[in-house]
């Protein structure tokens, strides 16, 4: 809701979505001077009932999945405050400015090295994927090793 | 304003942690029951724990009983007397249901220390004030209990 009081450029909620607790269907556009401008992306949420004590589970759907080391073109999102490190505090709109400026930071767009092996291979459930942050490197329980 | 960093609402049996940031505690509770091998402050993840918050009493803030509150009691406050008292300094947040637990308990041991042993060289200075109004307690009672066997004996 706050996220509807206070946007932040290029987020949108959708509208007939924001009633429903449960789903968040969110539209980011890419910011200016970054690699993804002018992109529009679909970020979905989905909160548990243990919410906000568990995480929502967050990943990209639709048509155009952002390319970056940290999202697989599944959708699914290696961020480590949507599993180990989540908090309570966040809001929805913590974690979109986090993913914003995780985008905004790209230099290259590119897969994740392990991407066709992860996505034929990984639980529906981003949540359910071990994933290991090692400091400023993200490693997925498959081979992966990115530099964060 | 005073809103809980969890559910963003009033804070509702408010507590802050010692990096300052203020919580509901039966939300807070619910969090580091959540991670109990990794408690960390929600807000700023310093380290935080049930023993390390400290609760705010308002004005005139009265037990409203709430569904939530099935959660073990939010920790009391520590209470340091001011210095220069006398008597008995110990107990600073000694509330009933303590002192009664503990009377209970020492209750054999305190008749059998007024007995046989002076109580001042077994126990601490804290325990002794409660142990000695034990003692004294006891005495009365077996004082009456002595007179009215005698008067007992008089009459019979
Ligand atoms: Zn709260
Ligand atoms: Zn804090």
């Amino acid at each position: 809701m706050s996220l509807i009081k206070e946007p932040l450029p290029g987020v949108v909620v959708d509208g007939d979505q924001a009633e429903n607790l449960s789903l968040w269907i969110i539209h980011m556009t890419g910011a200016e001077g970054t690699l993804y401008e002018g992109e529009h992306f679909q970020l979905q949420f989905k909160f548990s009932p243990k919410y906000p004590f568990d995480s929502p589970e967050v990943t990209f759907i639709g048509p155009n999945i952002p390319v970056h080391p940290h999202v697989y073109s599944n959708g699914h999102i290696c961020l480590s405050i949507l599993t180990e490190d989540w908090s309570p505090a966040l809001s929805v709109q913590t974690v979109c400015l986090s993913i914003v400026s995780m985008l905004s930071s790209c230099k290259e767009k590119k897969r994740p090295p392990d991407n066709s092996f992860y996505v034929k291979t990984c639980n529906k459930n981003p949540k359910k994927t071990k994933w290991w942050y090692h400091g400023k490197i993200c490693v997925t329980s498959y081979l992966c090793i990115i530099d964060y | 304003m005073f809103e809980c960093n969890i559910c963003l609402d009033t804070a509702k049996d408010a507590v802050v942690s010692m990096c300052g940031h203020l919580f509901c505690w039966p939300c807070l509770h619910q969090w580091l029951e959540t991670r109990p091998n990794r408690q960390l402050c929600p807000v700023c993840k310093a380290a935080i724990g049930k023993d390390k918050v400290i609760p705010l009493y308002g004005r005139g803030s009265s037990q409203q009983e709430d569904p939530r509150n099935k959660v073990p009691p939010r920790p009391a406050g520590h209470r340091t007397e001011p210095e220069n008292t006398t008597g008995f300094p110990g107990f600073g947040f000694g509330e009933g249901g303590f002192h009664m637990s503990f009377g209970i308990g020492a209750f054999p041991f305190g008749f059998l220390t007024s007995t046989f042993t002076h109580p001042d060289q077994r126990t601490s200075q804290a325990t002794r004030g409660v142990l000695h109004h034990e003692d004294e307690f006891i005495s009365k009672i077996f004082l009456y209990v002595a007179i009215s066997f005698i008067l007992w004996l008089l009459i019979a």
